[in-house]
């Protein structure tokens, strides 16, 4: 055959070939069976025809478009004439897939008439290797032809048959789901665009399939609500919203999901949004986590969902958490454990509620801390009143009080109780202490007047290094590590571990002194220990008192003073007897008693040395003391105090006062003191002759006049804090706006405490007056470094 | 009445049994005494003038390098013979730059170095 082709090649012209293609033409499009000859033969009249007739082009495109578009009428016809939904869809779409699978095969034999018409405009060469059956010419007019015919006409028929399939699923009947698949992938391939592909099926399938998702549910959702209720509606939202997501992955593209995950949201949840909220409170306070945990599932999808939870949640916080403490506030004011227990349990009670009802979602936790804190810095239950303002710089006279809660200072005693040898730390395992402190240190962090607890922190330190009393001297030093670690200002911390280091230095040298003397003179080295310490990691300027010490005392000094010398030079020492302290031997008529006394006890009772059997008077005793009048009262309050108190077993009390007093205040003039010479111990109902007893007590680091000045003090560091805070910055930005310095004023004390607006104002107005700094000429807010 | 009767009873009773007592010993006698001092430079200016720290804290230099508390405490003071006093560290850079003290412009010579 081929060879009678190439006698008469000058013959190859369309109109006689045409008939002799068009028979395999056909049964390609019937998807009949073509011979392999036939098959070839094909491309080879192509070939020729286009090599031969050049007008025939056109005229071969014209015809084959004709042949499609009645072969696609004759389809059409045979759809058509199924009535009924299903099987229309059916035939639809075997028709479609016998065509489809023809439009890869087909387009192949006239891949030189494509290039043909194509060459027109385009050089063959460049365009060769970019063909592929998808961008063929043949192939866009097979898939347009049918686009136009056929699925124009029924596109509707076929989609609302697609869509009530749906419907019907989703109220439980079960059909092919292929019928649905089937429908879409013919929107989707029908696309002979192939820059978007999606195009005809986003404008159709998707939209009514959307439409339809919405229109079920404005319908469904709230009868179902109104049936169920809304904790019930919850569950069905979220198993509706998780059904349609696997529905649209079988019947969508997956470029649809997320608009059709939109839409369901939309219709499911945010629709009912503030119905759903209404029952948040009430789920948080009856701790209903299950349902909470649902609500957030929901919420979350939802635009501005979770804000009201979060206000609901931070509500419930502070309501339970100062309702809790309001209870118990009696019983947590006496006792710091108590309270720091407290807060502990509320603080374990939110945390659990956010982990199992919100997973630990970094919203809820903040918003827990934001309420916690709230709790911790509440001033109903406990005030620690502070004067806001102070002579001296930066401040203009008038004291006012400003009250601050005092959950900083108890946090402190607490810490203290597990720190020093105390009933508590003795009962308390290493691992148990250390996890409480760790549980301080967690509350800590959310206190907003941190350098009040440091004061008191540092005061408790104190005590226990001076009066040796810590339990575990590796616990402390951990401790101030920690400190550390939840980012307490460093110089503190600091100050801290040179106390440590201090102790040590200051326990060589009392080694050094004892050796010394024991050559010499043995009583001194057996009877004095020597605390000489750095009076910059360790005192405060006001602490000192004037005391007259008993002779046996005073005769120490200048011996211990030789001895500094001698090891340094270039220093002065000052003697802080409020903080000495000692052990001596009370005899009398029962027997003799070991007493652990501060040095101003000693002085009060070595009075007696010289007429053991005396009353002596206030006026008298203060005359032999020397003591001030507020320490005296202090100092003698405490025996009368401590026997009524703190120490039940001392049965009888070492001093003897007349008339009866009730607070240090009523003591007179004429109030007389003698000395118990009946006092002895008791023990298991036995009076003993021998015995020791501390009547330190709570040793006083800070004296009555400092008390006084600790409040102030804290006050008087902050301003300081607060004037060095704004030059910092300043010097820094050399001019920044009033919001903007206040923001960084605010980032750099926060670990310290938080500056309010009136002291950020008079000290920035202090600062101006002392040309620290000027206000901007152009503008009153704006502020410019003065170097 | 009560208390009349505890204070007076055993004096009047013990008077005797602790004369003895305290001619031998005192009613109350030392043990242990655990005394406290605290230690400063004696200077006159707590504040160096140089690194404008306090002279009980290590000066600026020695706070910056970090270096240890043990070796803070060598940081320690120096008096002139105008008896201004600094810094040892400081000192030893000053001097390098102006052989005066920067307080009183007096020629710097040692009276005493801090120990």
């Amino acid at each position: 055959m081929a060879a009678s082709m190439w006698k008469d090649k000058g013959q190859m012209v369309f109109e006689e070939q045409w008939p002799l293609m068009r028979p395999t033409i056909l049964k390609l499009l019937r998807q009949e069976p073509v011979s392999r000859a036939e098959w070839h033969e094909l491309f080879w009249s192509v070939h020729m025809v286009c090599l031969w007739d050049e007008k025939s082009h056109a005229k071969m495109y014209k015809a084959l478009q004709d042949d499609i578009l009645e072969f696609i009428k004759q389809a059409q016809t045979r759809v058509l004439t199924h009535e009924e939904d299903q099987s229309l869809l059916r035939a639809y779409i075997s028709e479609w897939r016998k065509f489809f699978t023809q439009c890869s095969y087909l387009p192949m034999p006239f891949f030189q008439l494509e290039t043909a018409l194509q060459g027109k405009t385009h050089n063959s060469v460049q365009k060769k290797p970019q063909q592929n059956t998808d961008d063929s010419l043949v192939r866009k007019l097979m898939l347009d032809s049918w686009n136009s015919s056929i699925f124009s006409n029924i596109k509707n028929r076929l989609q609302d048959s697609a869509m009530k399939l749906v419907h019907a699923e989703r109220n439980g009947e079960a059909f092919d789901s292929q019928l649905v698949i089937g429908v879409r992938e013919s929107y989707v391939n029908l696309c002979s665009n192939s820059e978007d592909k999606l195009t005809i099926y986003m404008e159709n399938f998707e939209k009514a399939y959307i439409d339809s998702t919405e229109a079920f549910y404005k319908l469904k959702a709230p009868q179902y609500l109104e049936i169920n209720g809304v904790q019930n509606y919850m569950r069905y939202a979220e198993s509706k919203l998780r059904e349609e997501e696997q529905r649209a992955n079988k019947y969508l593209e997956s470029c649809s999901i997320a608009t059709l995950n939109g839409c369901c949201v939309n219709v499911l949840v945010t629709a009912f949004k503030e119905t759903i909220l209404a029952e948040c409170s009430s789920m948080i306070k009856q701790d209903e986590t299950e349902k909470l945990r649902m609500m957030f599932r929901l919420m979350d999808r939802v635009s501005d969902g979770i804000a009201p939870m979060l206000k609901y949640l931070e509500d419930h916080i502070i309501h339970a958490g100062l309702a809790d403490m309001m209870v118990a506030a009696e019983l947590i004011t006496q006792d710091s454990e108590k309270y720091v227990e407290r807060l502990l349990t509320l603080f374990n009670q939110f945390s659990l509620l956010v982990k199992e009802a919100f997973d630990d979602d970094p919203r809820f936790l903040t918003a827990r801390d934001k309420a916690y804190k709230h709790v911790v810095n509440d001033t109903s239950v406990f005030r620690l009143d502070l004067p806001t303002r102070l002579p001296g710089p930066g401040s203009s006279g008038g004291v006012k009080t400003q009250p601050e809660s005092r959950c900083p200072e108890l946090l402190a005693n607490f810490c203290d109780m597990l720190l020093r040898k105390t009933p508590l730390s003795k009962k308390l395992t290493s691992d148990e202490i250390e996890s409480k402190l760790k549980d301080v240190l967690l509350v800590l962090k959310y206190v907003q007047n941190k350098d009040v607890f440091m004061r008191f922190h540092k005061a408790h330190l104190t005590r226990r290094l001076i009066l040796d009393t810590s339990a575990d001297s590796e616990k402390e030093e951990n401790m101030v590590e920690w400190l550390r670690e939840v980012g307490m200002p460093a110089d503190y911390v600091h100050k801290l571990a040179r106390m440590f280091q201090d102790i040590k230095i200051s326990e060589d040298l009392n080694q050094q002194f004892k050796e010394e003397y024991r050559k010499t003179k043995g009583s001194i080295a057996d009877s004095i220990n020597i605390k000489i310490l750095n009076a910059g990691a360790w005192a405060r300027g006001s602490d000192r008192v004037t005391v007259s010490l008993p002779l046996e005392l005073e005769d120490y000094i200048p011996e211990v003073e030789d001895f500094y010398r001698k090891k340094h030079s270039g220093r002065k020492l000052q003697w802080h007897h409020h903080m000495s302290n000692g052990t001596i031997q009370f005899a009398n008529s029962v027997g003799r008693f070991d007493l652990d006394v501060t040095t101003f006890q000693m002085a009060v009772l070595f009075a007696w040395n010289e007429r053991p059997q005396e009353k002596i008077s206030l006026e008298n005793l203060r005359l032999a003391t020397e003591l001030p009048d507020a320490e005296l009262r202090r100092t003698l309050w405490l025996w009368f105090f401590q026997s009524l108190v703190a120490f039940p077993k001392l049965k009888r009390q070492l001093l003897i006062c007349h008339p009866e007093v009730q607070s240090p205040r009523d003591f007179t003039e004429n109030t007389v003191f003698a000395v118990n010479q009946d006092f002895s111990l008791i023990k298991n109902g036995k009076v003993q002759k021998r015995g020791k007893i501390n009547l330190i007590g709570r040793l006083q680091l800070s004296t009555e006049k400092s008390k006084e000045e600790e409040n102030e003090g804290i006050v008087q560091l902050r301003i300081l804090r607060t004037q060095e805070a704004i030059v910092k910055i300043l010097k820094m930005r050399k001019q920044i706006s009033n919001a903007q310095l206040q923001t960084e004023l605010v980032e750099i004390l926060k670990n310290l405490f938080i500056p309010s607006k009136k002291m950020i104002k008079e000290q920035v107005e202090w600062l101006i007056e002392h040309r620290y700094m000027k206000r901007s000429e152009k503008d009153i807010n704006t502020f410019i470094y003065l170097a | 009445m009560a208390d009349d009767i505890d204070m007076e009873k055993p004096v009047e009773k013990s008077t005797v049994s602790n004369d003895c007592v305290v001619k031998s010993e005192k009613m109350f006698s030392l043990k242990r005494w655990n005394a406290v001092a605290m230690w400063s430079w004696d200077v006159e200016c707590e504040i160096c003038a140089i690194c404008r720290v306090q002279v009980m804290d290590a000066c600026l230099r020695c706070q910056a390098e970090n270096r240890n508390d043990k070796e803070q405490e060598e940081c320690v003071v120096i008096w002139g013979e105008c008896n201004h006093s600094f810094h040892n560290c400081c000192m030893k850079l000053w001097v390098k730059q102006n052989n005066r003290c920067p307080l009183c412009q007096q020629e710097w010579s040692v009276q005493r170095i801090g120990k």
